[in-house]
C-alpha cells in the first residue's frame, strides 16, 4: 500500500503557508513534477524527500506515516481475522479509521494484539494438558480420586444391609480420598500458575521489539556510548579483537582465552563464547569468526563501562517485566557493539559509496553479514539517514525469529511469512546472496535482499543450524543498491508476485499457496483442491 | 479355589470399593496391585475375567493386556479395562491390543458389575455355559 505522502506534502505546505511553486523552487523541482508528487502520481523518497520534509520543518516520518501504516497494517490483519468477520472493514474504510480517530483505532490494535496472546497462551495450555506428564499425573491421581469417593458413597447408599464395620471403612475411604483430591488440585493450581508465569515470559520479545520500532531502530544515546568507547579502544591500537582484548584487560582486568572447547559430556565452557564474570574470562571456542569475537568483545566492553546507560534505557515503563528487561539490556549491548564495531558517519559514507554492498562491508570491517545488515537498520540518524531498510532472520523452519518492520512492507507478526520471498529461497543457496524485486497484491514493489549466515561448527558432532537472513527496502531505493544491477526496475517485467504471507495474501491464482486465507468472503478457489471437482459445502451429496 | 475376577488395580481406595462391589455381587475375587503380580496371578489362578486398570506400577496395564494375548492358554480371557476420562489415546491403543470392555472413570458400581457380568455370561456360552454362580 502506497502511503498518502502526496497529501501529507500539501497539508504540510499548506499550514506553512508556502505555494507549490515556491516550495518547487525551494526544493530545486519544477512545481509541475511537484503537482504530480502531491497528486500521488509521482512516488518520491530518498534525498528529495528529506528536503522537501527539511523545507516544510516536518520530520520524515510525518510526511511518510510510518507510524499510522503500521497500524493500518496490524488492523488489516485484525480483520482479516474470522473473530470480527461480521464488523468486516476493508482497507479504505481501515484507513479512514486510523486518519479520523487515531487513538480509538491504536487501541484496537493493542486489542487484537492482546487478543492473539490469549489465544497463543489457551493453545499453550491446551498442548501442556495434552503432552504434560506431570499434569496428565495429576489429573489422573484427581480422576481416581474421584473414582474412590463417588464407589464407597454409592456402597454407603445403596447397600442397606452394610455392616458397622464396612459402614466405617466406606466412609474413612471418602474422607482419606476427598483430602488427597483437595492436595491434589491445590498441586494442580500452583502448577498452572507457574506455567503462566512461564508463559507470560514469551511475550518480552515482543514488548523490545514494539520498543525498538518506536524508536524507529535508532537509540542515539547508544551512538554517543558507541563512539566514546569505540575512541578508547582506539587509544590502544587500530580498532579490533587486539585492541579491545587491551583496553578490556588495562581497564577492567579481563583475560580473554581462545580454545578447542570440550567434547561432549565434559564439564566447562559451552557453546562459542561466554563469559566468567567471576574470574573475569572471556572464553571463545577456536572455531569463531574473527567477526563473532571483535562483536562480542565489544559487547562485553559495552556492559562493563557503560552499565548505567543501558540500564537506563530498559528501565523505560515499556520493558514491563525482568524478563523483557534482561532480553532488552542484551539487546542494547549488542547494538553498542554494532556502532562500536560499525561507527555511525564513516559507515554510512561506506555504505553509500559502496552502494550497500553488504559482503564488502563485512569485510571491510571485520564484521559478519548479519552484524551489517543488523547495523543498516539502524542508520535512522534525522538529517544523516541511510536507506531505510526492513530486516528479517528466518531459521530453517521458516519461522521469523527476528524482525524491524520497514514501513508500508506488510509483515506477518507471527508465524513465517510467504514462501516466495528470497530469505527462504536463500536456505537453496547457502552463502550466496539471493536477490529480487517483489510485488504485492496492491502493487507496491520492494527490493529484496536474503543470504544464509551460520556460526562454525567446531565438532563434528555439532549441527551448524543456519539461518537467513534478508533486507528489504522499496523499489524506490534499489538503484542506489549494487543488488539493482542487472534487475529490471522500471517495466517490472521480472518482478516476483509474491504476498505477506498465505493467510493474509488475497492472490487467488497463487500456485504455491501452503495455507487458506483468513476470512476472505467468496475464498473459493484459494486452497489445493481435488482434480475431480467435488462441492463440500453443507449437504452436498456428490 | 477358582477365581472368578482378578482385579489389578493400584489405588488402595478403588481396589476397595471393586472388591466390595463384585464381591457383594456374589464372585470370588482375587486383587493385586502391580503388573508383575497381575501377569503371575493370571498364569497362576487363571481368572475368568481380569478387571485392569492401565496404571500400574512395575508393568504397565498394556503390557499385561499384551502378555494375556500372546499366551495361549489367556488369549481368550476377557480383560475389562478402566480408563480414565479423556484418555482417547489410551483407548484405542487397549483396543488394539484386544480389550473387551472399557469403563471410564470415574464410574458408577453398577457399570463395573454389569460390564463384569456380562462378560462372565459371554464366556460361558462359549465354554458350554455352567461356569457362571451369579
Amino acid at each position: 500500500m502506497r502511503a498518502p505522502i502526496g497529501i501529507r506534502i500539501v497539508n504540510g505546505r499548506k499550514s506553512q503557508g508556502v505555494s507549490q511553486a515556491e516550495l518547487a523552487r525551494r526544493i530545486g523541482i519544477s512545481a509541475s513534477y511537484l503537482n504530480l508528487i502531491e497528486r500521488n502520481k509521482r512516488d518520491v523518497g530518498g534525498k528529495l524527500l528529506q528536503r522537501i520534509a527539511a523545507e516544510l520543518g516536518l520530520g520524515i516520518e510525518a510526511l511518510t506515516g510510518e507510524s499510522e501504516q503500521r497500524l493500518i497494517h496490524v488492523l488489516e490483519e485484525a480483520f482479516s481475522d474470522p473473530v470480527l468477520e461480521p464488523a468486516r472493514l476493508d482497507s479504505p474504510d481501515i484507513q479512514a479509521l486510523v486518519a479520523q480517530s487515531p487513538a480509538a483505532a491504536a487501541a484496537m490494535a493493542r486489542l487484537y494484539r492482546a487478543y492473539g496472546d490469549a489465544v497463543s497462551s489457551a493453545e499453550a495450555y491446551a498442548n501442556r494438558l495434552n503432552s504434560d506428564p506431570l499434569l496428565a499425573e495429576l489429573l489422573h491421581q484427581i480422576l481416581n480420586h474421584i473414582t474412590a469417593v463417588r464407589s464407597s458413597a454409592e456402597i454407603l447408599e445403596d447397600v442397606s444391609d452394610l455392616s458397622e464395620a464396612d459402614r466405617l471403612r466406606f466412609r474413612t475411604s471418602i474422607n482419606r480420598d476427598s483430602r488427597a483430591l483437595s492436595d491434589v488440585a491445590r498441586t494442580l493450581i500452583r502448577q498452572f500458575e507457574r506455567s503462566a508465569v512461564r508463559r507470560r515470559s514469551l511475550s518480552p520479545a515482543r514488548e523490545l521489539d514494539d520498543l525498538i520500532i518506536q524508536e524507529n531502530n535508532h537509540f542515539p544515546a547508544l551512538e554517543e556510548v558507541a563512539e566514546v568507547l569505540r575512541a578508547e579502544a582506539l587509544a590502544a591500537g587500530p580498532f579490533g579483537e587486539a585492541a579491545l582484548a587491551a583496553v578490556l584487560e588495562h581497564r577492567f582486568g579481563v583475560a580473554v582465552r581462545r580454545g578447542s572447547g570440550h567434547r561432549p559430556g565434559e564439564t566447562g565452557f559451552p557453546g562459542q563464547y561466554r563469559y566468567d564474570a567471576d574470574r573475569r574470562v572471556m572464553w571463545f571456542q577456536g572455531s569463531t569468526t574473527a567477526a563473532t569475537r571483535q562483536f562480542q568483545l565489544a559487547r562485553l566492553f559495552a556492559e562493563l563501562a557503560a552499565p548505567d546507560v543501558l540500564q537506563g534505557l530498559v528501565d523505560d515503563g515499556r520493558l514491563t517485566s525482568a524478563a523483557s528487561r534482561r532480553l532488552g539490556y542484551r539487546a542494547m549491548g549488542s547494538y553498542v557493539a554494532g556502532a562500536m564495531v560499525l561507527p555511525y558517519s564513516r559507515f554510512l559514507e561506506d555504505a553509500e559509496r559502496q552502494r550497500y554492498d553488504i559482503d564488502f562491508l563485512a569485510q571491510t570491517y571485520t564484521a559478519s553479514f548479519e552484524q551489517v545488515a543488523h547495523r543498516l537498520v539502524t542508520l535512522r540518524r534525522p538529517g544523516e539517514e541511510g536507506i531505510a531498510f526492513g530486516f528479517l532472520r528466518s531459521d530453517p523452519a521458516g519461522r521469523l525469529t527476528k524482525h524491524f518492520p520497514l514501513p508500508g512492507l506488510q509483515l506477518p507478526s507471527v508465524g513465517h511469512a510467504c514462501p516466495l520471498w528470497a530469505i527462504y529461497g536463500a536456505f537453496s543457496t547457502p552463502g550466496q546472496v539471493v536477490r529480487q524485486i517483489v510485488r504485492f497484491p496492491d502493487n507496491s514493489r520492494y527490493l529484496f535482499v536474503a543470504k544464509t549466515v551460520a556460526r562454525r561448527a567446531a565438532t563434528f558432532s555439532e549441527r551448524a543450524v543456519p539461518s537467513s537472513v534478508q533486507l528489504a527496502t522499496h523499489v524506490l531505493n534499489a538503484d542506489r543498491t549494487v543488488y539493482a544491477d542487472g534487475l529490471e526496475l522500471s517495466t517490472g517485467s521480472g518482478d516476483v508476485p509474491v504476498g505477506p504471507a498465505c493467510r493474509l495474501c488475497i492472490r487467488r491464482e497463487c500456485v504455491h499457496r501452503q495455507e487458506e486465507a483468513l476470512a476472505t468472503p467468496g475464498a473459493e478457489g484459494m486452497q489445493r483442491e481435488p482434480l475431480v471437482p467435488r462441492g463440500f459445502d453443507l449437504g452436498a451429496t456428490d | 479355589m477358582s477365581v472368578d475376577v482378578l482385579i489389578a488395580e493400584d489405588e488402595p481406595s478403588i481396589l476397595e470399593s471393586l472388591d466390595f462391589i463384585l464381591r457383594r455381587a456374589g464372585w470370588t475375587i482375587s486383587s493385586v496391585t502391580d503388573g508383575e503380580a497381575a501377569i503371575d496371578a493370571v498364569r497362576l489362578l487363571q481368572p475368568r475375567v481380569v478387571v485392569l486398570d492401565l496404571m500400574l506400577p512395575k508393568r504397565s496395564g498394556f503390557e499385561v493386556l499384551k502378555l494375556i494375548r500372546s499366551e495361549e492358554a489367556t488369549r481368550s480371557l476377557p480383560v475389562l479395562v478402566l480408563t480414565a476420562k479423556g484418555q482417547q489415546q489410551d483407548r484405542r491403543i487397549a483396543e488394539d491390543l484386544g480389550a473387551d470392555r472399557f469403563v471410564t472413570k470415574p464410574y458408577a458400581n453398577a457399570d463395573v458389575v454389569g460390564a463384569v457380568r456380562e462378560l462372565l455370561e459371554a464366556r460361558s456360552a462359549a465354554t458350554g455355559g455352567g461356569e457362571s454362580r451369579s
